[in-house]
């Protein structure tokens, strides 16, 4: 698979928390040649298996990646102009100017204006709005806006995902969709390597507004074994080195009580031994990704965290390098090929 | 129990990295347990077997402590960092923080504006001593604890992680001297308390059990222009029934009120208006989980310097032990 083509299409597709229904035909559609079986959970989570070669009962690798994306919802619409608030971490300070796609009965285009500086009172020329001042315009009269738009709906970004120079890409929704192209390249390249365990692939729903969808998913799939894939803060201006990690350099591991440093332990000589470069990036305590909730899951789950640097999170020009994502996916897949029939990610002491 | 206590506050064992004090704990009650195992969380679980029948009864006391954690070296080899747990940038200014393979790290902080003003965590670094990156001998992702030696004075202990060492040697004691009651008692050392509550989450899954005390410490409000809060050292162990996380199930609150009249240990109620413990953890697991709290009332709660009364201490223990023999 082309990555840069499979980063647009995953970038552009609609997919809001709680609404995840496009991505996730997008997903299944990517994802059903690749596996041996694919169903959806109660929650809406895509769960896929790749069959591993030793014998049953099979240890299970469970991947993670959420395919649920921030975004608006309709909350009123007066004089034909929509009122909105936001669903998931949406920062209000980038919409001015956005161009969307409300999705009532139909799609509709639709643009976030704001009042003209030259009306604005002068103290509020400088500041950040309040989400009442927000409205998103459709160009329909009242009365047909109605008939399609219920208070509700969705409404997503709509941005063109666009290279820009040094192998970098921008678009919208890379948090999270990079990852779930990291998932989908590592099953593809699963499908021609050799791996004893079973891998389940989770494209997982609504982990911007919870961790929700990861915590049922674990539930269900009860693996021995856990890696989510997300985003990290990329180097960008006016972040500290501390803070963040150089776009193209590599990926990130997870260090930290959400992580297990047997797991942590495996994906660092995986990549060692691939020569595939990542940083460590330390994390106190919940990680804030489908990682926490799922090494919470029923007694716990040894679970890892790989993470892309990308720049601007929950803005639609989010940025990723794509080779990065390349390099996730082979770690991942590569990860999954390591692991020996009786491996178990314990504690030295466990016995 | 002064040399476990000793022994188990001054063991290294920030949230997440437990392996140490695990160990520690480990040996301390493999004597007699009748079975132990570690859970994927790092929990350190030890069942006193019952004579056959109900119920099934869960200790937890959390091992994990607060810490820090490396974020970044730079190239004098000066080290940037992150508190695990509720660090204060105030009780940092000055201490000494050693981390798990023996190295000692002294904190420094930046010139600021206003020296007056508590620092923040970006202007604090460690300095392990290193003259560059090259021979720091600690790395991104690596974890320290505080360092202060424990210390026995008139009625009092004093060390870092007396939250929740102190819970862990009631739990030890407890195991130490409990015979055999009706049902299993399960004694869990939980992980990652400090952070996340996740190492009794997932402890009380597997273990299942009817009823789940947490053993941990509190607050009080008998020092100098302290918040009010009506828990005294020396007063007792307090009997939790509410605080920042949870309100304690009244079965259990009223087994541990029985308990501690039953065995004449002088007991307090506790109200806490900050902070939680495992119990907040457990009650939500599965279709729920009764849970309660039986308390040390504990000075500095997260200083390194963590002041606890013996007498509390010892009363815990009886009263464990009387509540574990109520059906």
């Amino acid at each position: 698979m082309e990555t840069v083509s499979l980063l647009k299409r995953l970038s552009e597709v609609p997919g809001l928390s709680g609404v995840e229904t496009p991505v996730r035909a997008l997903v299944r559609e990517l994802w059903t040649p690749l596996v041996h079986e694919l169903r959806e959970d109660g929650l809406g989570n895509l769960v896929a298996i790749c069959q591993g070669s030793s014998s049953e009962p099979r240890p299970k690798l469970m991947l993670a990646a959420h395919m649920d994306e921030i975004g608006l919802r309709v909350t009123g619409v007066e004089k034909g102009f929509l009122r909105i608030t936001r669903v998931g971490g949406t920062d209000r300070r980038v919409l001015p100017g956005m161009e969307v796609t409300v999705h009532g009965k139909k799609d509709l285009p639709g643009i976030i204006g704001m009042r003209p500086p030259h009306v604005l009172p002068p103290d509020q020329r400088d500041k950040t709005l309040p989400w009442e001042e927000y409205f998103v315009d459709v160009g329909l009269p009242e009365e047909e806006v109605k008939a399609l738009v219920r208070v509700g709906d969705p409404i997503s970004f709509r941005r063109e995902a666009t290279e820009l120079k040094n192998g970098l890409l921008t678009g919208k929704a890379l948090d999270n969709r990079v990852s779930v192209a990291v998932v989908t390249l590592a099953l593809e390249h699963l499908s021609y390597t050799a791996h004893a365990w079973d891998v389940v692939a989770v494209a997982t729903v609504q982990e911007e507004v919870g961790l929700y969808g990861a915590t049922t998913a674990a539930y269900g799939v009860a693996p021995e074994m856990a890696v989510a894939v997300d985003v990290t803060f990329g180097r960008q201006a006016g972040v500290s080195n501390q803070d963040s990690f150089p776009l193209g350099e590599g990926v990130t591991i997870g260090v930290g009580p959400n992580f297990h440093p047997a797991v942590v332990e495996r994906l660092k000589m995986v990549a060692d031994k691939h020569e595939i470069p990542y940083k460590i990036d330390p994390i106190p305590g919940r990680s804030g990704t489908d990682a926490w909730a799922i090494q919470v899951s029923r007694e716990g789950v040894p679970t890892g965290l790989v993470s892309i640097p990308l720049r601007y999170m929950h803005q639609p020009v989010e940025t990723v390098a794509v080779k990065d994502v390349e390099r996730a996916g082979r770690l991942l897949a590569l990860l999954a090929a390591s692991l020996e029939p009786d491996f178990r990610p314990r504690w030295e002491d466990e016995g | 129990m002064e040399n476990l206590i000793r022994k188990l506050t001054e063991t290294y064992g920030p949230s997440g990295f437990e392996d140490t004090i695990r160990a520690v704990l480990r040996a301390e009650v493999e004597p007699f347990a009748d079975e132990i195992r570690v859970t994927p969380l790092g929990n350190l679980v030890a069942v006193k077997k019952g004579r056959g029948g109900e119920p099934r009864r869960m200790l937890a006391a959390h091992m994990d402590e607060i810490g820090v954690i490396v974020t970044h070296i730079d190239e004098k080899g000066f080290l940037r960092f992150t508190p695990i747990g509720g660090v204060s940038p105030l009780t940092c200014l000055g201490a000494r923080v050693r981390f798990e393979n023996g190295t000692l790290g002294v904190i420094g902080v930046e010139k600021r504006e206003d020296p007056q003003k508590a620092p923040t965590f970006e202007q604090l670094y460690i300095d392990v001593g290193a003259t560059g990156r090259a021979d720091c001998p600690v790395r991104v992702g690596d974890a320290a604890v505080f360092e202060r030696p424990f210390a026995a004075q008139g009625r009092r202990w004093v060390a870092k992680a007396m939250d929740d060492r102190i819970g862990c040697a009631v739990l030890v004691e407890t195991l130490r001297q409990i015979e055999p009651v009706a049902g299993d008692v399960y004694f869990v050392f939980s992980a990652q308390e400090e952070t996340t509550l996740s190492g009794a989450m997932t402890a009380a899954y597997g273990i299942e059990p009817e009823m789940a005390i947490a053993v941990d410490v509190t607050g009080t409000g008998d020092t100098p222009e302290s918040r009010p809060m009506a828990v005294e050292l020396g007063k007792g162990p307090a009997v939790k029934v509410q605080d920042a996380g949870m309100i304690a199930h009244p079965r259990v609150r009223d087994l541990l009120v029985q308990a501690a009249e039953a065995a004449g240990v002088p007991y307090q109620m506790e109200v806490l208006e900050r902070g939680t413990t495992d119990a907040a953890a457990t009650q939500l697991v599965r279709s729920g989980i009764p849970s309660g709290c039986l308390s040390i009332p504990c000075r500095y709660v997260h200083t390194p310097s963590e002041m606890v009364d013996r007498e509390d201490v010892e009363g815990a223990v009886r009263v464990l032990l009387q509540a574990l023999r109520i059906p």
